[in-house]
């Protein structure tokens, strides 16, 4: 199914865009200029964009507006961007956080 | 130096940087988004005249105009402390310090979170998320979701989602808890809708809508609703049903609903599975002061107007100087309200720094004259008593100009 | 808690503290919103509390027995800067720096 709402009764159809090569967990995807990397992937099918530090829960976007930090991802190498308030680039290496180590807790994973 | 620095490129801000351009001050912008326009670039909906409400169209005129002002626009600027400095006020960024002798805050709205069991799971969002994703990026959030939460703004982006072709399989209250409050109870949510009625788009619902005015009338509403939910453009709304868990362990798998009693207690045994890959949460909007308060400004609660407001006057002033605020950050109203109070920003500021020459008096008191109209002709309220919430901040303004006055 | 609340139902998102933490924490200290979060760090996490701050404030209040509608004159968490989680790089002044004189 098509991720994305070409043609809108009112809106009207989505204008020519650039497409955009990026990388997601070493995947590649395509988008289109003027995306954020939270709607691109949406877009994909992709709706995990993290696990929990503590828990390990699948999360991904909550508020889409860049409050709630659910989004947060590792853009090029820098951690802690909000994938929703985000365009992607050409070559955007993109990477979703994981479940910390938790040595000194009773269940957690082991360093 | 910039002479007005502003937060928020949404329909207050940049109604208050076209003002304040237009008599002559240096304006810069400062927004977290992708695009100006802020929470108007989403809004698509039918006026009672018919004609269509575009936030596309309308935030494009606003950010067109500034920019043939010579306003400068950051965007992806998340502005995270702001400073009362000897010049004015400074603001700290993601995107660079700025300072300039005069700050307008126009952050806008944020949405009350409704917790259900299972709301963490990726393809649960807020109803805005869903919106923004719609009509802002054109991107299909799910195939079929559920909405829960029964309010003015879930009915408006239902209708955006259906519009783009999304399916809604319904629309139900959330599981009634120590968190949900009144949202979760029926009779409350028909009460509140009473005076959203007279939009719906069938004739009967508006009819209804009148005699829901009556509480016994509304009794009788809740005690025989139908069990197959009440038909809003084609999205059957179930006043009687609620969310008692979303599952699935990847993502959204669907939502567990059941019947609920006419005081929102779940019917044992009532439970069925309703298969889903989005869903939406609708809570409700306050305003997004936390800027105020780290400035310094008070803050009083006017449940009338969402929330903890900054407290302000007619004019967008508050009690620090030059320091203002305009659109959803002073209460929840419209987007044509937001533009308004820009508007009365923007002069306020050129006003307070001696721009705009004779008679700017009289224009900033014909703008506030003008929000106050478009108050009164307003179709629809997200607050049926904004009007009280607005006299209450007033009386709170001249109260403490009458203590500062005795006290000098 | 009523009856039908759900005890595991998660309120903080961002340091996944439960409604069950909440209430008993509010319950057994019988303190205010402020002291909670400082209890279970419910809204001391990522957001900065923007998500959850207002569900914790009515949680508390409720089961002190009290209204969930925000007490006039009374503003029972505070925002401090930054609002926003922000990078000591950032803070430093790494990016371009805009001040003019």
């Amino acid at each position: 199914m098509n991720g994305r709402i070409d043609r809108h009764p009112i809106l009207g159809p989505l204008p020519p865009r650039k497409q955009i090569r990026f990388q997601f967990d070493d995947r590649t995807y395509l988008g289109y200029e003027g995306e954020t990397i939270a709607a691109a992937l949406l877009a994909n099918g992709v709706r995990a964009l993290r696990r929990h530090e503590a828990s390990g829960t699948p999360r991904g976007i909550y508020c889409n507006i860049g409050h709630c930090f659910e989004c947060r991802v590792t853009v090029d190498g820098k951690d802690n961007i909000r994938a929703c308030l985000t365009p992607i680039r050409d070559g955007m290496v993109v990477r979703s956080g994981r479940k910390l180590p938790a040595p000194f807790v009773v269940g957690g994973d082991s360093l | 130096m910039t002479d007005v620095l502003i937060i928020g490129a949404g329909p207050a801000g940049l109604s208050a940087a076209i003002a304040c351009a237009e008599n002559g001050l240096r304006v810069k912008i400062l927004d977290e988004f992708v695009k100006p326009g802020g929470r108007l670039l989403g809004q698509l909906h039918q006026e009672p005249d018919g004609k269509w409400w575009n936030g596309i169209e309308e935030a494009s005129a606003l950010h067109e105009r500034a920019m043939s002002l010579g306003v400068e626009l950051v965007l992806g600027a998340s502005v995270f402390a702001v400073r009362r400095k000897e010049h004015g006020w400074q603001a700290e960024s993601t995107k660079g310090v700025h300072q300039a002798r005069v700050l307008l805050l126009a952050t806008g709205a944020a949405e009350w979170p409704v917790p259900i069991p299972g709301w963490t799971l990726p393809g649960v969002m807020s109803i805005g998320a869903a919106q923004v994703m719609t009509n802002v990026h054109r991107v299909r959030v799910g195939r079929r979701g559920v909405i829960i939460g029964i309010n003015l703004l879930a009915a408006a982006i239902a209708r955006e989602l259906q519009l783009a072709g999304i399916e809604l399989a319904a629309m139900v209250l959330p599981l009634r808890s120590t968190a949900t409050g009144e949202s979760a109870n029926p009779m409350h949510v028909m009460k509140s809708l009473s005076h959203i009625a007279p939009l719906a788009p069938s004739a009967w619902i508006r009819t209804a809508g009148k005699l829901l005015k009556y509480p016994a009338f509304r009794q009788l509403g809740v005690r025989f609703f139908p069990r197959g939910g009440v038909r809003i453009w084609g999205i059957p709304v179930h006043l009687r049903k609620c969310a008692v868990e979303i599952y699935g362990t990847s993502q959204v798998k669907g939502v567990r609903i059941a019947d609920v009693t006419p005081d929102g207690r779940v019917v044992p045994g009532s439970d069925k599975d309703v298969p889903a890959d989005f869903v939406c949460i609708a809570g409700g909007l306050y305003p997004l002061a936390e800027l105020a308060a780290v400035a310094g400004c008070p803050l009083m609660p006017v449940p009338e107007l969402g929330g903890f407001v900054p407290v302000h006057n007619e004019t967008m002033q508050t009690p620090l100087p030059g320091l203002y605020v305009a659109g959803n950050i002073t209460g929840i109203e419209n987007a044509r309200i937001a533009m308004a109070q820009g508007t009365v920003a923007g002069l306020s500021i050129s006003l307070d720094n001696g721009k705009g020459g004779a008679g700017m008096r009289e224009r900033l008191e014909q703008a506030v004259d003008h929000v106050r109209r478009l108050r009164e002709s307003a179709p629809i309220r997200f607050h049926p008593r904004v009007s009280e919430g607005r006299a209450k901040m007033a009386e709170a303004w001249r109260q403490r100009q009458a203590d500062q006055g005795a006290s000098t | 808690m009523r009856n039908m609340d759900s005890p595991s139902m998660i309120i903080c998102r961002c340091e996944e503290i439960t409604l069950q933490e909440i209430v008993e924490t509010a319950s057994r200290f019988r303190c205010s919103a402020r002291e909670v979060k400082l209890r279970t760090r419910a809204g001391m996490g990522f957001c900065g509390g923007r998500t959850c701050r207002m569900l914790v404030d009515a949680i508390v209040r409720q089961t002190a027995g009290e209204p969930a509608e925000p007490l006039p004159d009374a503003f029972s968490l505070t925002y401090r800067p930054p609002v926003r989680p922000v990078s000591f790089s950032e803070l430093g002044g790494e990016t371009p720096d805009e001040r003019q004189n």
